[in-house]
């Protein structure tokens, strides 16, 4: 046993991390870190590390989430990326600190702290995490029905708690289950935060709602923290270098390239493209111009990514992103780039990148061309300063004072796009849109987010009947841990 | 020594099984670091997969709400056994096979069509959903690998005239069948990724699924069903070598080095387009192999059997 | 008697009595995966003792064919069957004076035949090969019956696919599908429907009419 505990405590360490407000870089950044594995599924985690501050809508899913770690367990908080502090009023994160005794407070980033946590925990010196709710039963089912399991027949009643899965059209003309699953606001293949409301028939979806932003603030909270554009945010009342802002631009990109491609299974190339965002300064414009062409020629990408998940012209209007343009935009035709009038591009010969299919093989393509452009741009740009508050060309679209950011107009799209898609589809899809669900949040004008004015999580949810919210053991979790009343 | 005794029959298997595992393990953590750019680091590269193993046992077991605990249990068990049986119909060495029988290669297909159960179960009986979905997709997709590997196969035994494992790598003596039918290894390799449900053809456990069938399980179960996976793939590499690259011949080394060199260019190939190449849309698979790697699969029989009347 | 004839002796009584109770076990459990691969292990011991009987070949192809096929028939109950999941219990056993009355027919049938046939006592000679045979037999004198079955039942999955795949007869399934009315007048097809996806197609001509 004690060689075993050693050689454990010598493994590359499982962690799941669940992202709080403005924590979405530190998360990312656990990616690329020696000694450590980020995982898929809480069931595989042994370490829970908790980026950025919570909010109240994301206090239930994070104790569902620590609950659903086997053990030994141990949770982590790294504040500060959010800008809070554990003593700063935070709501959420009281919340936290009182509903998780045992969280372990950290600097972001710091490796050698969460290795000791992780060596302790194994060697026995710290207790495995307690259990962070208690299992209700919700509803009755036990001694229900003629087997005792709460059904009724074929159809009918709540069988071991839950209802039955609905009929529904099928494509194919049939009628067939549509199991409806809460999926988020922690699915790894997902940003965090988006939570969407989906009936599954199969691994197909039929109608997705897009459920409320749990980053959204409500009174008592603070708001939202720095976003990964805050350099193009602060052009509003900022002058900035246009070098800065295009190699902003292309790290957000490549940023977002790792992401994609740890979505289709390729772990390790997402690392290298990570790392390379990392340290990206204008001198890597020849390895980004060859990182692009080499996954345009990608043919196991094509085929993962072309014909999925077209945006066309007439959604676009629909939503109204034909006004922010951005690389969706551009991936499918629409030449909308607020560098094409800006004065301070006026001497680099800007012209758009424009790609004309609009799937998701269009927006990988295109994102990849505009991160080696931006670099390009960067290099000839020199020290042209931009005067601050005309409206500048973010990384997702236009960001103009006094509109709404580009993340509510494309999240507005995901109803519509993933109606009907498989599964795998409807992960790339959701990826191909470089979604921000803070971003989303700032905004408080779109009607896709209708308006919270008070309450926390709903009683009902809390039961651990229901334990859907959280993304990767939706139906299923009930720890063991918990205590059967 | 008889090697087709219960008991040294057994640990051979078994050796090959879990010396295969580590091998192949070692190589993926090898070749994600290559691909990622990071620095190789021998030493934890051969500590990893026992260090991982230590950790896995560590961890405490977890279960769902109502899962079907017996074929939860009997998945790996499944997939381990059949490997260990498809491994056992392939002469290692001259003279040195567990098991084999005249008709080793319908006893390796049998056997990969039960992987095919182990899988599905897997996924179903947790009671899941992710699970579920990734348990349907190898379900989906079994078919469309269990075509072109029995139809080369078949190909392969032509020239042996035989459907023992033992006769096929005795036939290609002077030419290997990679030569005499370039279609066949590619096509296997595709087809055993399937069934190891590796790299681009990990469907039923892909990341867009959380990790699929796999979601639920942790600690020792995270591991046997890990440790399953990988004794599949080494299946696979084993029986790929032995009917395509010669099995255990070649000149100067013994035979038993040839057979092992063979078995881990096979994985370090499987194990390498796995960090290369994107996971593969179902839909778009599955026109391939009908439209593509059976026609394929039927070009490679109908050549075989051409050249060898 | 050999200690290899013991065993296989032995392994015959053991696979013949699993099979008996694997298939009762069909009929016990109330989940309709389970069923199918009690069903599965039922065959596989079957199989066995086919293999242990010399008829290796056709043993091992029984285990390779019902593996899929045991498979593919429980998803399609757990699809097709109107309890979701199988989430609910279900009984295995349906009709059960039919199925008496076939049991106890069956039963004394099969009895009969064994108690009053007289069976062959040809042992088969260690030297014999029986999968070159049975290739022997299935291409040499019976290859025009093999040949007419195995080419019926290629074009009839080539049939089943082309019927079910994305361009088949009810148009582009990517549009959704739609049956042919039942109102002769009414035109067929994707186009008799606004809104394929999100309309209420489905296998049930007129209901939009």
């Amino acid at each position: 046993m004690g060689l075993l505990s050693a050689a454990a405590g010598r493994a590359e360490v499982p962690v799941f991390p669940v992202v709080g407000v403005g924590g979405r870089q530190a998360a990312e950044a656990l990616w690329l870190m020696p000694g450590i594995r980020v995982v898929d599924s809480p069931r595989a985690a042994v370490l829970l590390v908790v980026v950025g501050r919570l909010t109240r809508a994301l206090l239930h899913p994070t104790m569902l989430v620590h609950d659903q770690l086997p053990g030994p367990r141990a949770t982590l908080w790294w504040p500060g990326a959010g800008g809070a502090t554990p003593d700063d009023g935070a709501q959420g994160t009281e919340d936290l600190l009182a509903a998780l005794p045992d969280v372990v407070t950290t600097v972001p980033g710091d490796t050698a702290g969460l290795l000791a946590v992780f060596a302790d925990l194994l060697s026995g010196r710290r207790p495995s995490g307690r259990p962070a709710l208690v299992d209700v039963e919700y509803p009755r089912w036990r001694g229900v029905g003629p087997h005792g399991h709460g059904g009724e027949g074929m159809m009918g009643g709540v069988p071991f708690g839950r209802p039955l899965a609905e009929m529904a059209d099928d494509p194919d003309g049939l009628m067939l289950d549509q199991l409806p699953l809460r999926v988020g606001p922690f699915f790894p293949a997902w940003p965090p935060g988006l939570i969407l409301d989906v009936g599954l028939q199969g691994d197909v979806l039929r109608g997705v709602a897009v459920g409320d932003n749990p980053y959204r603030s409500w009174p008592g909270d603070e708001p939202v923290g720095p976003l990964d554009t805050a350099l193009f945010l602060a052009t509003r009342t900022m002058a900035t270098t246009v070098a800065a802002l295009e190699v902003a631009r292309a790290r957000h990109h490549l940023r977002w390239l790792s992401r994609t491609l740890r979505g289709h299974g390729l772990a390790a190339r997402a690392q290298r493209v990570g790392a390379l965002a990392q340290s990206l300064s204008v001198d890597d414009r020849p390895v980004v111009e060859a990182l692009a062409r080499r996954l345009g020629r990608d043919a196991g990408l094509a085929a993962a990514t072309s014909g999925v998940g077209i945006v066309d012209r007439a959604a676009l209007e629909r939503v109204g992103i034909d006004r922010y343009g951005g690389p969706v935009a551009r991936a499918a035709g629409l030449g909308i780039d607020a560098r094409t009038h800006d004065p301070a591009y006026a001497d680099l010969g800007f012209a758009p990148v424009i790609h004309h299919e609009g799937d998701a093989r269009a927006r990988l393509r295109q994102r990849a061309a505009e991160a080696a452009q931006a670099l390009s741009l960067a290099e000839r740009a020199g020290e042209i300063v931009r005067p601050p508050g005309r409206p500048v060309e973010g990384p997702r679209g236009v960001l103009a004072p006094r509109e709404p950011l580009p993340s509510s107009a494309l999240l507005a799209l995901l109803p519509d796009l993933l109606d009907g898609l498989e599964w795998g589809d409807a992960v790339t899809t959701v990826a191909s849109l470089d979604l921000d669900l803070e971003e989303a949040a700032l905004d408080q004008s779109v009607a896709t987010w209708p308006a919270r004015t008070s309450g926390g999580p709903t009683g009902a949810s809390t039961t651990g009947a229901a334990p859907t919210s959280t993304g990767p053991a939706p139906t299923g979790p009930a720890p063991t841990s918990r205590v059967t009343p | 020594m008889n090697w087709s005794a219960p008991l040294p029959g057994v640990v051979l298997v078994g050796t090959v099984l879990v010396a295969g595992a580590y091998v192949a393990s070692v190589l993926d953590a090898g070749a994600a670091r290559l691909v990622a750019g990071r620095p190789l680091r021998v030493g934890e590269l051969v500590a990893g997969p026992w260090r991982e193993a230590a950790l896995l046992a560590r961890i405490r077991r977890s279960t769902t709400e109502r899962p079907d605990a017996q074929t939860w249990a009997l998945a790996p068990a499944l997939l381990a056994a059949m490997a260990g049986v498809a491994v056992a119909t392939v002469p290692l060495a001259p003279g040195v096979a567990v098991a084999d029988v005249d008709d080793g290669i319908v006893l390796f297909g049998a056997a990969m069509a039960v992987v095919m159960v182990g899988a599905f179960l897997h996924g179903w009986s947790s009671n899941s959903v992710f699970p579920l979905v990734g348990g349907y997709r190898f379900v989906a997709l079994a078919l469309s690998y269990e075509m072109p590997l029995a139809l080369v196969l078949i190909a392969a035994a032509l020239p042996a005239q035989s459907l023992s494992v033992g006769a096929i790598v005795e036939s290609q003596q002077g030419l290997w069948n990679v030569v005499r039918q370039p279609l066949g290894l590619p096509l296997f390799l595709v087809a055993g990724m399937g069934l190891a449900f590796w790299g681009p053809l990990g469907m039923s456990d892909g990341a867009d699924l959380a990790g699929g069938t796999g979601v639920e399980a942790s600690g020792p179960d995270r591991l046997a069903w890990a440790l399953a996976r990988h004794f599949v793939l080494v299946a696979v590499a084993v029986m790929g070598a032995a009917v395509f690259l010669g099995g255990w011949q070649g000149p100067g080394l013994p035979g038993a080095l040839w057979m092992a060199i063979k078995t881990l260019v096979l994985l370090a190939v499987v194990v390498g387009v796995g960090h290369r190449v994107a996971r593969i849309r179902l839909e778009r698979f599955v026109v391939v192999a009908w439209a593509v790697l059976i026609p394929l699969a039927l070009v490679d029989v109908f050549a075989s059997g051409a050249l060898a009347l | 008697m050999t200690d290899a004839a013991l065993v296989a002796d032995v392994a015959i009584w053991l696979f013949g009595g699993g099979s008996v109770v694997a298939a009762w076990l069909v009929f016990r459990t109330d989940s309709m995966v389970r069923a199918a691969y009690w069903l599965l292990a039922s065959f596989v011991a079957v199989g066995m003792v086919m293999v242990l009987l010399q008829a290796r070949f056709l043993g091992l192809v029984l285990v390779l064919m019902m593996a899929g096929e045991m498979t593919i028939m429980a998803a399609f109950m757990v699809m097709f069957m109107m309890n979701p999941a199988g989430l609910n219990p279900m009984s295995m056993v349906h009709q059960h004076t039919t199925a008496k009355v076939a049991g106890v027919v069956a039963f004394a049938g099969l009895a009969f035949v064994g108690l009053v046939a007289e069976f062959p006592d040809r042992p088969v000679d260690p030297a014999s090969e029986p999968t070159a045979e049975l290739g022997e037999e299935l291409l040499g004198d019976s290859m025009l019956i093999f040949e007419t079955a195995g080419v019926t039942l290629l074009a009839t999955m080539i049939g089943a696919i082309a019927i079910a795949g994305k361009r088949g007869r009810f148009g582009n399934a990517q549009e959704g599908s739609a049956p042919p009315p039942v109102d002769p007048d009414a035109p067929a097809g994707p186009d008799a429907h606004p809104s394929p996806m999100h309309g209420g197609h489905g296998g049930h001509g007129g209901m939009h009419h």
